[in-house]
């Protein structure tokens, strides 16, 4: 059969991998070993195939294959060259890069296997369109596809298993190992970063040493920073490490304070020593600070970003100081009032919204603190406190009253359930 | 600077405290592996053949020392489980082979946990059909609820009590110069009893799960190739004194109950090889330490079969996990347990027989798991400098090789001797 222009047909791989390469003059050439694609477009182009002829591997270009059917009959006067022996930047070897590997989902924002791969042809030219991550893709490659299809369409003609093919496009996954080139670098980074940090952090922990290590040093810096304060401690440890110290300090600045400070304290000494060096001086002073409390105190726990203001402030003050430095600030709920440095109450954002009149300076909102902690306090004592006086975020203050930085409630749920 | 040079040679306390944050795989798996079918094979392999089995420790000492370091260097290096790297590196049909024959081996082990249940229960008068029942149900909440860490360290003290062994054999008094003699002289007989027997030993000792496992927990413990020979002694360390107490089982079963020419039909006569310790307590001391060498390697075995076989197929796995979210993976688990729990219910099943022949099983598919591990550990894309020297490959492949042979030999007898003696 010809191949037919203008036409389309679905391969899957599977069906073409050790399918015998045929000359124009009949000669066998050994069989497909695998297939090498163009990985910078959205729907990656077959460029070549891979044949295996005892020990020896050669490749042919994919526009001098003139059909695929039993064999993969070859046009006249085409050349057989050797295959590459190193990978080459933004080619995917199919079969040994792709090909029962994890990859990630974005859609579905987790890790997948993958089991077979699924090919449009047309034009002349095949692409990869879909991966194959299903049952029906695991069946198909023990070769058990036309039985165990028919035992099911005879005992359960509507099956799940026989329409809903497990097919996850291309656009929305993204492999892992492999050299890739500029182009499929910021299509990761963009398609990574649009994933949630949480998610992000647990594919993290669910890959191997390797593959979560290439994988974080493609993240960009906000991306890192995000995803690292997701992770355990262990993890974030083990990342940093991995990428090189500059970058390492970029993304500790991103982080909050708190969480650098935890990824640091498990760092060896004079690794940490040297990435607080490399980090701009305002932000590694906080964490430096935060560096010196048991991690699992208040100290330890507690972030200095907060929102402060001297009780002469008025409430319209208050807000444009809320909206300033909403970007830098996860969370804000309370606001601290400060005058010669001592703490003197607070105002919650609640106050603020309900205040008659912009004009109030917030001494006349002003509220009691109702439970602030020193720097030793342990993290059940934190805990105690927000619980008992409904607390989104606790003060935490030095011995003669002035305000340090306060522990938030996701930090002590985060230490009291266990985990990150 | 001196942080770089404590870096290259870290000082003996430095040392010590790298060898402390690492050991515990190595350990663990050993420990597990004298679990309820490794105890009741050692003890038929002591009454049965008296002295005649234990050239073999020494050899199978060895051959469990190679594979099992080769699995945490595999673990290290790649860090990637031994079932990811079998899918990897050869595909969907390996991977299923090798996955049956694991569940197999694994169901066999599981039946074996729970018949070691009933038989120890027994001994304190509770009928199987109230015991098993209710620690399957038992091990099957434990493992969800996920408390595994602290089960793992209660088992790991309760398993000091294997201590009993040797001191049992030093109380029985055997001639010392026979044992030492016996040791290192081999002897065959070509009987389908003694070569099953042998295959259960070598089964027992090196039973696939045991690679999976370690591998696994290496990963877990995020080792690091730095590391690696400090997990080299944990491996070895390990398996040593597993097998200090598999001799000892095997030697202390010669020295009581083969002389006296009792062959082990319940648990009670099997526990009479402690009987110069404990005297009348016998039974008691070995009903202990079989229920909890079953208890816990009922639990373990299918759960990380469960982690295996979703794993290497690309199915959601793990414990936090809802159950929607992971179907294959718990009903693997349950699926296992179940079984596992309901053969042992069988009225008038042999369990002594059945904890044999489940470690005929292990030592039968064996060699499937090992030439795979063989391969992944010689490739050099994979392994780097790391890949596996000379004489690993000649002690592990003759492993293989000889298991292979054992196991052709003992279906040309046919299963015939085996069934009769």
């Amino acid at each position: 059969m010809e191949r037919p222009s203008g036409k389309f047909r679905f391969l899957f791989f599977t069906d073409l991998v050790g399918k015998k390469v045929v000359s124009s003059d009949g000669e066998s050439l050994g069989r497909l070993a695998d297939l090498v694609a163009v990985s910078g477009e959205p729907y990656p182009p077959v460029e070549s195939l891979l044949v295996r002829s005892g020990k020896t591997m050669s490749q042919v270009s994919w526009s001098s294959v003139a059909s695929v059917n039993g064999n993969i009959q070859l046009v006249p006067g085409a050349t057989v060259g050797p295959a590459p022996s190193a990978p080459v930047a933004d080619r995917l070897h199919l079969g040994q890069e792709i090909l029962d590997r994890q990859i990630v989902d974005i859609e579905g924002a987790k890790l997948v296997r993958v089991n077979d791969l699924h090919f449009l042809e047309t034009k002349g030219q095949m692409r990869i369109a879909h991966v194959d991550v299903g049952l029906r893709g695991l069946v198909r490659r023990m070769g058990w596809q036309r039985p165990v299809d028919g035992v099911v369409s005879l005992l359960r003609p509507k099956a799940r298993y026989l329409n809903a093919d497990t097919f996850l496009s291309w656009k929305l996954v993204q492999p892992i190992e492999s050299a890739p080139g500029r182009v499929r670098i910021e299509a990761t980074k963009k398609a990574l970063a649009s994933l949630h940090p949480a998610d992000l952090a647990e594919i993290m922990e669910d890959l191997d040493r390797h593959q979560r290590e290439v994988l974080f040093q493609r993240l960009d810096v906000e991306t890192a920073a995000d995803a690292l304060e997701e992770t355990s401690t262990a993890l974030a440890t083990e990342l940093l490490e991995a990428v090189p110290p500059e970058k390492a300090a970029d993304i500790l600045e991103e982080m909050a304070p708190d969480e650098a400070a935890d990824a640091l304290s498990e760092l060896p000494g004079h690794t940490r020593d040297e990435l607080l060096q490399a980090m701009e001086k305002p932000e590694a002073a906080e964490v430096a600070e935060l560096l010196e409390y048991h991690p699992r105190s208040a100290g330890g726990l507690m972030t200095p970003d907060l929102v402060e203001l001297p009780p002469t402030a008025t409430v319209a003050e208050a807000f444009a100081e809320v909206r300033r430095r909403a970007e830098e600030l996860p969370l804000v709920y309370e606001i601290f009032l400060v005058e010669g440095g001592l703490l003197q109450g607070m105002v919650t954002l609640k106050d603020l919204i309900v205040a008659a009149d912009p004009s109030l300076p917030l001494s006349s909102l002003l509220r009691e603190i109702p439970a602030s902690v020193g720097a030793d306090a342990d993290v059940r004592e934190v805990a105690r406190a927000a619980s008992k006086y409904n607390l989104l975020s606790v003060p935490v203050v030095d011995r003669a009253g002035s305000l340090m930085g306060m522990v938030t409630v996701d930090d002590i749920l985060a230490e009291v359930v266990g985990g990150a | 600077m001196a942080p770089e040079k404590r870096q290259v040679r870290p000082g003996r306390w430095r040392r010590v405290a790298l060898f402390l944050a690492v050991m515990g795989p190595g350990l663990i798996t050993a420990s597990v592996d004298n679990d309820a079918g490794g105890i009741t094979t050692y003890s038929l392999a002591g009454a049965h053949f008296g002295t005649k089995l234990l050239w073999t420790m020494g050899p199978i000492t060895v051959a469990l020392i190679v594979v099992q370091e080769m699995s945490a260097r595999l673990g290290v290096v790649t860090g990637k489980g031994l079932a990811d790297l079998i899918r990897e590196n050869f595909g969907v049909r390996t991977t299923f082979w090798v996955s049956l024959a694991l569940v197999l081996a694994n169901l066999a082990n599981t039946i074996a946990e729970f018949a070691g249940v009933a038989a120890s229960l027994q001994i304190f008068q509770v009928p199987r059909w109230v015991s098993v029942p209710l620690v399957a149900v038992g091990v099957w909440a434990l493992v969800l609820k996920g408390s595994n860490r602290a089960v793992e360290k209660v088992f790991l003290v309760a398993s000091l009590l294997y201590v009993a062994y040797p001191i049992s054999l030093f109380l029985a008094k055997p001639d010392w110069g026979e044992v030492a003699l016996a040791a290192v002289t081999p002897t065959f007989q070509t009987d389908g009893a003694y070569v099953a027997m042998l295959i259960g030993m070598v089964g027992t000792t090196i039973a696939p799960w045991m690679q999976f496992y370690q591998q696994a927990a290496v990963v877990e413990k995020r080792i690091d190739v730095d590391e690696l020979r400090y997990t080299r002694i944990d491996v070895v360390l390990g398996c040593m004194v597993t097998n200090v107490v598999a001799f000892s089982i095997v030697m202390a079963c010669a020295a009581t109950l083969h002389k006296q020419g009792i062959t082990i039909q319940t648990a009670d006569q099997a526990a009479l090889a402690l009987a110069p310790l404990a005297g009348k307590y016998a039974s008691w001391l070995f009903a202990f330490g079989l229920f909890n060498a079953s208890l816990f390697a009922a639990a373990i075995l299918p759960l990380s079969t469960a982690y295996f076989v979703t794993e290497s197929a690309g199915w959601e796995s793990g414990l936090d996990r809802k159950w929607g979210e992971a179907k294959q993976f718990y009903w693997l688990f349950t699926g296992i347990v179940a079984v596992g729990a309901g053969v042992v219910l069988i009225p008038h099943l042999p369990l002594i027989r059945i904890m044999l022949l489940s470690q005929i099983v292990n030592g039968m598919l064996l060699p499937f798991v090992l030439i795979y591990m063989l391969r992944l550990a010689n490739d050099e894309k994979l392994m780097g400098v790391h890949r596996n020297g000379r004489w690993f490959n000649l002690v592990a492949w003759t492993t293989a090789v000889v298991m292979i042979g054992l196991t052709a030999y003992l279906v040309a007898t046919g299963i015939r001797d085996l069934v009769t003696t």
